[in-house]
């Protein structure tokens, strides 16, 4: 009798084998019996090893119908030469076996490693990214760096080619199609992968050599330990602080005050929310947030409380005077590229509109976004505009000035915001400016962000 | 279809049961009138924006104490209706980067030129450089700024507004798709079925989901539904599937449906369904019959005869994923069987995937009436003599001279 393994929707079929049988030759035991279909099933995460055991144990017997994704020649590789601690990442990886995690700040060139060991293994590939943008930079840097267009699944195409790039989104939707289609997935930005639906870009995969790059791999729900089965144990690790290439840099703080107007609405606002709060927590210790946010389904007093919220947001992020702060800062700063990160998309557009400065906002087309970035980049553009999808690893040209206008921050954002500043070009020292409304929360969340690594080495200074 | 944010379930912790958001006359009377004013809003707002729409439609719940997520799933489904003009996306994104780049030489643009300094006449002031544009453009400033950002989605323009024809229609559209949100969450599923299990069966195959089949009695079937991975782990991947059976299920008859739900404690709920939960389905029941062969057969034989009662599509036979519904059951009172199947119109491909299916199972009585032309015949009686031919349509003779053979050699094996 013959025994067959087969991809089935992100799963293993194993056909002609009894219970006991199985159970001799396979320790874990990683089967299931699946009585639907009469044969045994697990996650197609298990191939590599599945296959090897039965191969040991069962030579010809074993028949191996699980689909060989291709072999890639590539035929234009033009890569920098790898700096010593990416050849050493790149080391390292290969040595655990072709499983791991590259833990390395932003800014210090992932992606550069990532294409050396592609272009290595020559193997179909898979390129997963935590956005859009993301997506499409992986793209362009695959043409440009191995000679080669991409498949793209996800931002409504589907391409599947042998080396294809995607979003953890669309992966996770998609990898009961495509889980035996490649050798080697990457996963940009890796401690996005651990979630109850995201996970499955990895489980549901036959290949059997995995990448992880990552800044920031904790995660606070403590689901970076599962990184270690859907990818591999963490192979190489850069601290921040080690880095040699980072360009050093300010932050200054500017605070700002709304307007009379805006201060009138402000704190018209806070009193309502105010009372509203004192007067629950009469009737019920603890009343919070939270219960307002569930009792404003119920109730339309409750639900005007939460438009007041939404609005006192909706004032400090779009205050006038950050207009105004802005324009001085394009005036005193007229020969540079300077980068601003808005709150919110209305607000993006906003400024984008009174300045005639390009955006790139989460729905901004690969064309247009190509363009911008290019135009960005030789200088024709000197401000580019960009809501949070900028927020990680997009590979913004050398800006030396950044702005951050309002917008909730955590400190996994902070560390990614700071390393588009951080890029290993040029000598002289990156501005971070801060505009924030002066009383309002959003000095609390600039003190939040101040906490994450990368403000460590950096100085503060006031207007 | 909306999206699992904007799904509104109640779960009741003691009977861990999920309940949908669900509509009903008798409590939310208000919401035909409701629905009505959202109708006109979207019927008079061909030109508007999406955002203006919603606008609108959120200031007509005011005073309507309920979920936000009830706003913007109507928001969303009557903007699924309707259509809106295609964004433009190439001509605003085009009419960005000239506009961009033309203002890039002047930047940065300021209010007011500081005339008190040496500086300010290097300055542009923006609304001097706005107008230099327009007239580059040959368009005014008014129109550029409309067309800069019209492919952002909340700046769409309503073309068509949405087709629902009634108040009731769209309180029935919401109904259904808050229970498929809800369904968002299934790990599982659990479908009884009698009258109908044949369409059933057919659309669970359709909706690319594993079934188990059990018989309860003679002519209730259970199906369990799920996907390949819910054997290794609880997943939730498949609820998507289950939603987009429940529009079909609903036409039918004679059915019940759990699904065990995922609730955000990382609990179970249940979330039981059937024809008399008063939801509608938009779709056309299926049709009775298959062909009018099997129609005109049915009649002649009527509900019962010589002993024989004439079940249409009374069993299912299965064996792991393969399943067979064959077109009727003959079933004496002693609970004997005889299954018929009417081979009707075919391709070769037809008639091989029916052979084969059959071959499957070959261990059960089954009678089958092959049509006489193009060679069918012949290749049925390779495999069996159980076959009564016909040309146009089935005899009543032969048919049951066939039964009643069958039921004398049974008794001679027992």
């Amino acid at each position: 009798m013959t025994v067959s393994l087969k991809f089935h929707e992100g799963t293993l079929l194993l056909d002609g084998l009894s219970q006991e049988k199985l159970r001799d030759i396979f320790s874990p035991f990683i089967w299931i019996k699946d009585d639907r279909v009469n044969k045994f099933r697990t996650d197609a995460i298990h191939y590599r090893i599945a296959r090897r055991i039965l191969r040991q144990k069962l030579g010809e017997n074993f028949i191996d119908k699980v689909h060989k994704p291709v072999e890639i020649r590539w035929s234009k590789v033009r890569l920098h030469e790898p700096r010593s601690d990416q050849a050493d990442a790149v080391a390292a990886w290969r040595n655990s076996k072709g499983r791991g995690l590259i833990v390395m700040p932003t800014g210090a060139g992932k992606t550069n490693v990532a294409l050396q060991i592609m272009a290595k293994l020559e193997m179909a590939t898979l390129v997963v990214s935590p956005v859009r943008d993301l997506m499409y930079q992986w793209h362009r840097n695959i043409r440009e760096g191995l000679g080669v267009d991409a498949g793209i699944i996800g931002d409504q195409l589907y391409k599947v080619s042998p080396v294809t790039v995607t979003t953890y989104h669309s992966a996770a939707i998609h990898m009961d199609k495509i889980g035996d289609k490649f050798s080697l997935l990457v996963f940009d930005e890796a401690h996005h992968l651990p979630t109850d639906f995201f996970r499955d870009a990895a489980l549901m995969s036959t290949a059997p050599f995995r990448l992880g790059l990552t800044a920031t791999p904790d995660r606070q729900d403590g689901g970076h330990a599962d990184l270690d089965m859907l990818i591999g144990p963490e192979a190489y690790r850069q601290k921040l602080k080690e880095s040699k290439h980072l360009a050093d840099f300010y932050v200054e703080q500017i605070k700002i005050h709304l307007s009379d107007e805006e201060r009138d609405r402000y704190d018209g606002a806070s009193k309502a929310i105010q009372f509203w709060f004192g007067e629950k927590q009469k009737e019920k210790k603890g009343y919070n947030r939270k219960d307002l946010l569930s009792e404003a389904n119920e109730n339309t007093k409750a639900r005007r409380i939460k438009k007041l919220m939404c609005l006192k947001d909706s004032i400090e992020d779009r205050a006038a005077e950050k207009i105004r702060v802005l324009e001085d800062i394009f005036r005193i700063h007229p020969n540079e590229r300077v980068l601003v990160f808005t709150g919110t998309n209305i607000m993006a557009i906003e400024i984008s509109r009174r300045f005639l400065a390009p955006t790139i906002l989460s729905h901004t087309r690969k064309k247009e976004r190509q363009a911008v970035l290019k135009g960005f980049e030789s200088g024709e553009f000197p401000v580019l505009i960009a809501n949070q999808v900028l927020d990680e690893g997009v590979d913004v040209p050398d800006a030396k000035i950044g702005v951050v206008l309002g917008g909730k921050a955590s400190v996994r954002q902070a560390t990614q915001r700071l390393g588009r500043l951080l890029r290993p070009k040029g000598a002289s020292k990156a501005v971070l400016y801060e505009i924030v409304c002066d009383d309002t929360r959003e000095i609390l969340q600039s003190r939040k962000r101040r906490k994450g690594d990368a403000y460590e080495r950096t100085r503060h200074r006031r207007l | 279809m909306l999206t699992s944010e904007h799904a509104i379930v109640d779960y009741d912790f003691r009977s861990r049961v999920a309940k949908p958001d669900r509509l009903t006359r008798m409590n939310h009377g208000r919401y035909v009138d409701l629905a009505e004013k959202m109708l006109i809003i979207y019927r008079d707002g061909a030109g508007l924006t999406r955002r203006e729409l919603h606008r609108r439609v959120e200031y007509l719940f005011d005073d309507e104490p309920c979920n936000t997520r009830r706003i913007s799933s109507f928001c969303k489904l009557l903007d699924d209706a309707g259509e809106y003009y295609p964004d433009g996306g190439q001509k605003a994104a085009r009419m960005r980067l000239k506009v961009f780049r033309l203002a890039a030489k002047k930047h940065p643009l300021v209010e007011r030129k500081q005339t008190e300094t040496l500086f300010g006449a290097l300055e542009n002031e923006e609304s001097v450089v706005k107008q230099e544009i327009a007239d580059d453009l040959g368009l005014s400033w008014q129109e550029i700024d409309d067309l800069l950002y019209a492919d952002v989605i909340s700046f769409h323009r309503l073309k068509t507004p949405p087709n629902y024809a009634t108040a009731a229609d769209l309180l029935s559209h919401y109904n259904v798709a808050q229970t498929q949100a809800a369904l968002y969450k299934a790990q599982s599923a659990a479908i009884t079925a009698d009258d109908d299990f044949k369409t059933i069966l057919r659309h669970v195959k359709l909706c690319g989901l594993l079934h188990e089949i059990s018989r309860l009695d003679s002519s209730t079937y259970r199906i369990q539904l799920d996907g390949p991975a819910s054997i290794l782990r609880n997943t939730a991947r498949y609820g998507v599937r289950l939603a987009k059976l429940l529009p079909a299920l609903l036409t039918c008859v004679g059915w019940t449906f759990t699904a065990n739900v995922k609730t955000p404690w990382k609990t179970t709920a249940r979330l039981d369904l059937s024809p008399n939960s008063g939801l509608r389905s938009h779709l056309n029941a299926p049709p009775a019959f298959d062909s009018s062969i099997e129609e005109s057969f049915a009649e002649k034989f009527g509900e019962e005869r010589d002993g024989w009662k004439l079940i249409r599509e009374g069993a299912i036979l299965h064996k792991h994923q393969k399943t067979f519904v064959p077109d009727f059951v003959f079933r004496r009172v002693d609970g004997q069987e005889m299954f018929f199947e009417i081979v009707g119109f075919w391709t070769p491909e037809y008639l091989k995937a029916k052979l084969d299916t059959l071959k499957i199972f070959s261990n059960r009585n089954i009678l089958l009436a092959v049509c006489e032309n193009e060679g069918a015949l012949e290749v049925f009686k390779e495999w069996t003599d159980n076959i009564v031919p016909y040309k146009t349509g089935i005899k009543l003779a032969p048919v049951l001279e066939k039964l009643n053979s069958f039921v004398m050699s049974s008794a001679e094996s027992r």
